[in-house]
């Protein structure tokens, strides 16, 4: 059973690697970028199971913790560039090329 | 056995969830399929005998980050559905086969792994007398330290939230007072006019007549305005076109004022 | 229920200096909370320096008087042994200086929530609003770097990534000019930054689910003791290796250096630039040294190939920019190729704390003259903010020879001229990587050294053989802040580069315990 676990969690991990490649509006790559934390979410309690010690449950825990942080930073960073150009779009922050 | 088909229903759903949230062109159908994946997850994680986790997956992510998500999705427009013009050339066709061969490999090296049948948290759960307890202790002996660092995560979260979207008011707010001198002063106190509205037509985008003949512009909404000209939907009337092209030129200066950034300041 | 959890063990004054910068961090969040808008920079200045002045303080004293720890801190989380502390206080000196950088006015924004360009921003920039909230951001950040090059297993140094990086993604956006390169040079970072820790998570995961522990001891015993599941390790150290590498910014995960380094404001660049790049190479040598050590056969060959890209697309790029700061942003990006030179090369304890000695002396020297470099950068000036473009800094040694003599310094530091710190860096790590058996990657080490020196000599000559254009930028007169930071890399600079022993001698010594487990 751990086997399709790890398998469910590779899968979900690397759709939401594609989704951050492949979309263009910043909320939803964030959003993808959230899918791959929940992906390694599930490897990690997975392996707690596997191993019979709490560690990696508790570093899900922790993983959800910075999550958390991170989305608040994420998101106001996003809405800040909103604000400005009234885009979100990835492909609109295009000053820094050269 | 009811656990394997708790996986197989929540594995389908999962995968299908998170492909949608990959290709639907709507960002609000994103967040919602996204959050479609958090609850099974938190199932799973209930399955794998992670009770506190699963409180703390539908609490923490799909209780507030996804809240927060749909929040600002609100703020920016729902309607800001994405572009499928690429950029870069044969980039989505080359993302899709890197994911691909990533996610093949990954599932590969996870399948190769010999791994035997799992121990199962139910021991080291017992010895501390539950999930709960066993992970507070987990936290607050071995791991105390990052579990104290976690604070200032939390304080730069709050902290950068204030720098970046708290407005510090740098006028004096307008008083009732100095709102009603403002409108004696522009010249016209009273409200502005209705829209012709069954005066000629049925619709609300046509400027309503004066008691003298003229058309008064002020009385169209500038914004839909903008979009009958954008669209071509003017009247056959010269005169009530003008009126229209005007409201929109006034709505288009106003965008203009609004969203134009000087560069290089 | 058996009864209360036994009260954890933590080793306080080892962790003086860490919890020294934290605290004072939170102190400045309550500065901002009570004193009043005039008085709160007279404050936070102050408890900012004399924070990181005091933490490097007890690191020496630390060393003096109780020598170096022998067993992990705060239950096996934090590993305060000698190379940690030669980093951290590398650390706390890049730290202050740029600190110094970060005071100077005029850098940050007036009020980062007004639109660029609106009424608003006109009445806060009027009204001479300041974000003061830089300190204490600064700060943890700081902090970050403390705890991330001195980890002791995966959890804490993934905690500690995200507090190092946060702040930085928002100070990264709150540049005073070009705000909407700064703002975007944000959100790259940002996205960036959360995919590949995305990465490091990952391959945490797979990590643990081989070695049952995220200890960085416990993984290395369990490569002995786990059979049958080497799929899962060598997956797992790859994806820590793109979480890793993407934070040195080593090739083919350099891509966001350039941009983030050129839109940020440029103190922020100039603490990015010195500090994380140190902190991130104390938690490369942790994974690979600590954990990995025994499995060096395997992650060897793919670490060559990566130094070499790193070192080649660091000199090459280097040549077509145009932009100081995107050329500053690739030779970092090519010193953390010549850094990784030093990771490679290991081999027995006394090959080790010989590559690990010269890693050492090369983060300190190559820190202090980056900061000193884009302290130069923030000087020259038009009349939109910095002149970014190369072309503006034609004839600045005819207008200007004092600071363009001092630039063309740095130039030559980086470029690994005798007589520079930057000499004896690169001889530092090249030496002992030609007794460690990786004589290809020196010799492509040097020729990219040649390449990137090119290039420096370029911008050299067109500072000193080109007529000044006629609206060309001016030279600010230096705050007293900007002319000490100057000044210190500048005779950090010469002095590493002309009397290096003593230095050396105290990274040998740093070195020569290796890491603790």
């Amino acid at each position: 059973m751990t086997t399709h676990y790890l398998v469910l969690s590779a899968l979900l991990f690397a759709i939401g690697a594609v989704g951050v490649l492949v979309r263009r509006n910043a909320i939803v790559v964030f959003m993808c970028v959230e899918l791959m934390l929940n992906a390694c979410n599930l490897a990690f309690v997975t392996f707690a199971r596997q191993h019979g010690n709490l560690d990696g449950q508790l570093i899900a825990f922790f993983v959800m913790v910075v999550a958390a942080a991170e989305v608040v930073v994420g998101l106001a960073i996003i809405v800040t560039i909103f604000r400005t150009r009234r885009s979100a779009s990835v492909d609109d922050a295009n000053l820094l090329k050269y | 056995m009811g656990e394997t088909i708790t996986f197989w229903v929540l594995a389908v759903v999962s995968v299908s969830a998170a492909l949608g949230l990959v290709f639907s062109r709507k960002a609000v159908y994103c967040a919602l399929m996204l959050g479609v994946v958090m609850l099974s997850l938190a199932v799973l994680y209930a399955v794998q005998d992670a009770p506190f986790l699963a409180a703390v997956q539908i609490i923490v992510y799909t209780g507030a980050v996804m809240m927060l998500f749909l929040f600002v999705l609100m703020m920016v427009g729902v309607d800001s559905s994405d572009s499928l013009v690429e950029t870069i050339r044969g980039q989505r066709f080359w993302a899709m086969i890197a994911g691909i061969g990533f996610a093949v490999l990954l599932a590969l090296a996870v399948g190769q792994a010999a791994i035997g049948d799992p121990a199962g948290v139910t021991g080291a759960n017992q010895r501390a007398g539950g999930n709960v307890p066993a992970l507070a202790e987990l936290i607050f002996t071995r791991h105390v330290f990052a579990f104290e660092v976690a604070s200032a995560l939390l304080i730069t979260a709050a902290l950068g939230a204030m720098v970046l979207a708290h407005r510090e008011r740098t006028r004096p707010r307008p008083t009732q007072k100095d709102l009603a001198k403002a409108r004696f002063v522009s010249g016209y106190p009273g409200p502005l006019p209705g829209p012709g509205t069954y005066a000629r037509n049925n619709a609300i985008d046509m400027p309503a007549r004066l008691p003298d003949g003229s058309v008064s512009e002020l009385s169209v909404n500038r914004v839909i305005a903008r979009h009958d000209v954008e669209d071509g939907r003017l009247p056959d009337d010269p005169e009530l076109a003008e009126a229209i092209r005007q409201a929109a030129a006034e709505e288009e200066e106003h965008n203009a004022s609004i969203a134009g950034p000087k560069e290089d300041r | 229920m058996n009864g209360a959890i036994e009260a954890p063990t933590i080793e306080y004054g080892q962790l003086m200096p860490m919890l020294l910068v934290f605290g004072a961090a939170v102190v400045g969040v309550l500065i901002e909370a009570l004193a009043p808008r005039y008085l709160r920079k007279a404050i936070h200045v102050p408890v900012t320096l004399l924070s990181l002045a005091g933490a490097f303080a007890l690191i020496i004293l630390q060393a003096v008087r109780d020598g170096v720890p022998e067993q992990a801190s705060a239950m096996g989380a934090i590993a305060v042994d000698g190379p940690a502390l030669f980093i951290w206080g590398v650390i706390l000196v890049l730290a202050f200086i740029s600190m110094l950088l970060i005071n100077d006015d005029d850098q940050f924004v007036a009020q980062a929530a007004a639109v660029p360009g609106s009424p608003e921003e006109e009445d806060a920039v009027a009204q001479g609003g300041a974000h003061t909230e830089v300190y204490p951001l600064a700060l943890f950040a700081i902090g970050g770097m403390l705890l991330f090059s001195s980890a002791n297993d995966l959890l804490i140094m993934f905690v500690a990534l995200e507090v190092m990086s946060l702040p930085l993604y928002l100070l990264c956006g709150l540049a005073r000019r070009r705000r909407l390169l700064s703002q975007e040079a944000s959100v790259k970072y940002f996205l960036l930054g959360a995919f590949s820790s995305g990465f490091f998570l990952y391959g945490m995961a797979l990590v643990y689910g081989f070695a049952g522990t995220v200890d960085l001891g416990g993984i290395s015993s369990a490569l002995a003791s786990v059979g049958g599941q080497d799929s899962l390790l060598y997956i797992g150290v790859a994806l820590l290796g793109v979480g890793l590498f993407f934070k040195i910014g080593a090739a083919p995960f350099q891509a966001w250096k350039p941009d983030v380094y050129q839109g940020a404001p440029t103190p922020i660049t100039a603490l990015m630039a010195s500090g994380t790049l140190v902190a991130a190479f104390g938690a490369v040598l942790r994974v690979f040294w600590v954990a990995l050590g025994n499995l060096d056969w395997d992650w060897r060959p793919v670490m060559w190939a990566v130094a070499i890209l790193t070192m080649v697309v660091g000199a090459i790029l280097a040549i077509t920019q145009t932009d100081i700061k995107r050329m500053l942003a690739y030779s970092s990006i090519a010193h953390a190729g010549f850094l990784l030179i030093g990771v490679i090369a290991t081999g027995d304890a006394e090959q080790n704390s010989g590559s690990l000695s010269g890693i050492l002396f090369y983060l300190l020297t190559y820190g202090i003259t980056t900061v000193g470099a884009f302290a130069v950068v923030t000087m020259v000036r038009d009349a939109g903010g910095e002149a970014g473009h190369l072309s503006r800094w034609a004839g600045l040694g005819k207008r200007s020879p004092l600071l363009a003599g001092i630039f063309a310094f740095f130039l030559l530091a980086f470029a690994g001229i005798p007589l520079t710190s930057g000499f004896f860096g690169k001889y530092a790590v090249f030496a002992p990587a030609v007794s460690g058996g990786a004589l290809g990657l020196v010799v492509v080490g040097v020729i990219s050294s040649a390449v990137a020196a090119f290039f420096y000599v370029r911008v050299i000559v067109l500072m000193f053989f080109s007529e000044p254009a006629a609206d060309g930028p001016t030279v600010a007169l230096p705050s007293v802040g900007t002319a000490a930071v100057v000044t210190i890399a500048a005779a950090a600079t010469v002095v590493l580069g002309v009397f290096p022993q003593p230095v050396l001698d105290l990274a040998d010594q740093a070195a020569s315990a290796l890491f603790i487990r």
